[in-house]
């Protein structure tokens, strides 16, 4: 299972700052539009390294023995 | 950590939401509620009582009030030690706010009119996120309010 970790600080006059922590890729950038959706228009915005780390993938590996 | 974001908040909100709102963030500052809804003509004699009063004029920028055509005249009046706050809806349909009181200064008036409309926009912005993170089934796991007043949430979600 992965953690998802968001920082968020709502400022005395409800500007709102958000840590996105542990999401990599376009899952970032689709939390970055739910909170567009709720609190108002993006003033800006910052992607750190881990943004362009491609996004989490499960593999499986699956033996066939006789 | 992924991204750093900020955002400006926009206020759409239905007029009865505002006022509880309203109300709330002025109680939380020591305002009493002394009017809401209160008609034309009782508005006309407020303001003619208010005249010799100081007044000043703010708005709340990015809000947009709704309500029917019957309620056009809504508002919504608190008080603190002589100053008395007014939250209306405007004709476009912004939230604009009336701060009158005889004793203080145009500043003063202005910065009580700026600190109670940046609580009701921080209230509301409060809400609005508390209930997306529960519906997308958020855990919030800290939850402090710090000197300046800003409200820092730390929120969590396992996922497979």
């Amino acid at each position: 299972m992965a953690q998802r970790e968001f920082d968020i600080t709502i400022g005395p006059g409800g500007e709102v700052k958000l840590h996105i922590h542990g999401i990599k890729g376009k899952s970032c950038l689709e939390v970055v539009k739910l909170f567009e959706k709720v609190v108002g228009q993006v003033k800006s915005q910052q992607q750190t390294s881990e943004f362009y780390e491609p996004e989490e993938e499960v593999r499986f590996r699956i033996d066939q023995r006789q | 950590m992924s991204a750093v974001c900020i955002l400006t908040p926009v206020v759409v909100a239905a007029w009865p939401a505002f006022s509880a709102m309203v109300a709330a963030a002025a109680t939380s500052l020591g305002y009493s509620v002394v009017a809401e809804g209160v008609d034309r003509i009782n508005q006309n004699l407020q303001e003619k009582e208010v005249s010799k009063h100081r007044q000043i004029q703010l708005e709340i920028a990015n809000s947009e009030l709704v309500t029917g055509q019957l309620g056009r005249d809504q508002r919504i009046c608190v008080t603190r030690g002589g100053v008395t706050v007014t939250f209306s809806r405007d004709a476009r349909g912004r939230a604009k706010i009336c701060v009158t009181g005889s004793r203080q200064t145009d500043e003063a008036l202005r910065a009580f009119g700026e600190e109670l409309s940046q609580r009701v926009v921080q209230q509301y912005v409060y809400q609005r996120v508390m209930d997306e993170l529960r519906a997308h089934q958020f855990t919030v796991v800290e939850e402090e309010v710090e000197g300046d007043q800003s409200i820092r949430l730390k929120v969590r979600r396992w996922e497979n």
